[in-house]
């Protein structure tokens, strides 16, 4: 009986010990060791420091025709002077068997603080051609074509725009 | 004195020992792992189908015929016609199928193998007609083994897979496949008609079939076949211009369909809906009006759980209601709406629905409703999930253990 006690009494000294121990070691450790992650997957950064400003009225004129234009503005909401911003445009369909996307890059080359840039796109919103005919089962609906528009600073900062235009 | 000293020295040992156990137990056993970050589809999200309600994939793609890997972890799934899978956590998607391959269903044979049914894209008039493909995961090209041509069905079986062989309008045959893709029955007694959908019994030894007879363009037939006797009957035909619509689903209280007069338009504002889920015992006889379902209900689509107890249904409450995902317990007559959402579009054809190996959620395709006017988002493509038609994993509830 008196082992037994004995016993139990030693486990629960050597449990607090042991939680003490390793609190005093967590404690220790004053910096974590994972960075924030950032969901966007962009290199660094939090996203903010630019702006997209698109044009609703000229977004709705476009039409799936080769020659469209777009034009945008990319603002600096940050506080420092950026050079080399780079604009990408991707063209694509909602329907992801139909072809690849197509790739277009404009660059500003300096936006002072609180300043916009104007930046313009021509590219070709014509749906590519279905390589083969597709039975109506797989997709019954017209697909959407969809813009995607990026600008990127030189450290690693980007701010997405997706315009899902309707067919 | 002795026996203190004893004593004082197994309580030291005791400490000391009990110490070095805690701390070996806690210690890490290897240097901190980076930890990737989670894909927004990953996450729970509430994209007005509940609570609890996960999204399974994101961007855009005409997605369709979901399919849980037998261990639950994975769910693979067509997209424009071709397959891929994920991990039903994080984690990117896999390929199976190149772009001149369209698949019309897709089943897994074990968590690393998948069955597909699909065919080439025909080069010129050629004909399409559908064969069985098996791919295996991991392997660098999207290479498909054929299995069999002229399929015109698929189910999961115990161990394997069910299909309907025939691409004529006359008769339909069924095999079993059993490992590494291989045949390892085919049945000999032809059953009369075109098979059109076919599943299992709760207990795997019968099957179900939805079929076109010869000389009907209505798929008004219903089928049971003896997988072990291997022998088939009809045990239904419907009258009319009535058609069985998606796979007849096998309970525990009998045999569920959905039918209807496929001409009839859907808000015709008549009293009578346009698809009904009906019941026939598997004896055979003629089919009732499913018990517990309310008399205006508008079905779509249904899949029995895997303990064959309950009954995923998509629906509508009334022709002029919202789509939304119901379960049916057959043995009680209870129906529950599981969603009760408004503003999401919940895809209906036949096979966009899948109950998860354990039974606990279900997984749907939907999409917010689309709109007339170009809409601009925040996020890239591939990460937005209303605008396009995507699957979520719907909670319902129920066992834990896969049945498979």
């Amino acid at each position: 009986m008196r082992d037994v006690v004995l016993w139990l009494s030693g486990a629960a000294l050597a449990f607090l010990v042991t939680a003490g121990a390793f609190l005093l070691l967590a404690n220790l450790a004053t910096a974590p060791s994972e960075k924030s992650l950032n969901p966007d997957g962009a290199p660094g950064g939090s996203g903010h420091t630019l702006d997209l400003q698109l044009d609703r009225e000229r977004l709705a004129s476009l039409e799936p025709l080769p020659d469209q234009s777009l034009d945008l503005a990319v603002e600096n909401e940050g506080d420092e002077q950026l050079t080399h911003v780079n604009v990408t445009l991707i063209v694509s369909s909602e329907n992801t068997a139909l072809s690849d996307p197509r790739y277009y890059r404009q660059t500003v080359e300096k936006l002072p603080v609180g300043g916009t840039a104007s930046v313009r796109f021509e590219f070709d919103l014509l749906a590519p051609e279905q390589p083969v005919a597709i039975p109506p089962a797989a997709n019954p609906e017209p697909p959407r074509e969809i813009l995607e528009l990026r600008a990127t600073t030189p450290d690693g900062n980007s701010t997405v725009r997706t315009v899902i235009l309707p067919p | 004195m002795l026996s203190r000293v004893a004593s004082v020295g197994r309580f030291a040992l005791a400490v000391l020992s009990i110490a070095a156990v805690l701390a070996v137990g806690c210690a890490h056993a290897d240097e901190e792992v980076s930890i990737e970050p989670l894909a927004p589809a990953s996450g729970r999200v509430d994209p007005g189908l509940g609570p609890g309600t996960r999204a399974l994939s994101s961007g855009p793609g005409y997605k369709a015929s979901p399919s849980w890997s037998p261990g639950g972890g994975r769910i693979a799934f067509t997209v424009d016609g071709y397959v891929v899978d994920k991990p039903t956590g994080s984690g990117d998607r896999r390929r199976w199928t190149t772009r001149d391959f369209i698949a019309e269903d897709t089943e897994w044979e074990s968590d690393d193998a998948l069955m597909i049914l699909g065919a080439a894209l025909p080069s010129g008039t050629e004909e399409m007609s559908s064969s069985l493909y098996r791919a295996r995961a991991g392997e660098d090209s999207l290479e498909l083994e054929r299995v069999e041509r002229d399929v015109s069905a698929i189910a999961p079986a115990r161990e394997g897979l069910i299909f309907a062989l025939g691409s004529g309008t006359r008769e339909s045959g069924l095999a079993l496949t059993r490992g590494a893709g291989k045949i390892h029955r085919l049945y000999s007694r032809p059953i009369d008609g075109h098979v059109t959908s076919l599943s299992l019994s709760p207990d795997g030894d019968e099957a179900v079939l939805a079929v076109r007879p010869p000389g009907d363009p209505e798929i008004s037939g219903l089928h049971t076949f003896d997988l072990r006797k291997g022998k088939g009957r009809e045990i239904t035909r419907l009258d009319g211009n009535q058609e069985i619509l998606g796979t007849p689903q096998w309970t525990e209280q009998g045999i569920y369909f959905v039918a209807g007069e496929r001409s009839k338009p859907v808000d015709s504002g008549g009293s009578e809906p346009l698809y009904e889920i009906f019941r026939v015992p598997e004896e055979g006889g003629a089919p009732e009006t499913a018990p517990g379902v309310g008399e205006d209900f508008v079905a779509a689509s249904i899949r029995v759980s895997p303990d064959g107890e309950r009954l995923a249904v998509i629906g509508r409450l009334n022709p002029k209601s919202p789509t939304n995902l119901y379960v049916l317990d057959p043995l009680i007559e209870d129906f529950t709406a599981v969603t009760t959402n408004e503003d999401m579009e919940i895809k209906t054809g036949p096979d966009d629905l899948a109950w998860s190996p354990g039974g606990k959620s279900v997984a749907v395709i939907a999409r917010g409703t689309p709109s007339t006017e170009p809409e601009v988002r925040a996020d890239p493509a591939d990460r937005l999930l209303r605008d396009f038609y995507n699957l979520y994993e719907i909670p319902v509830g129920g066992s834990e253990e896969p049945q498979r």
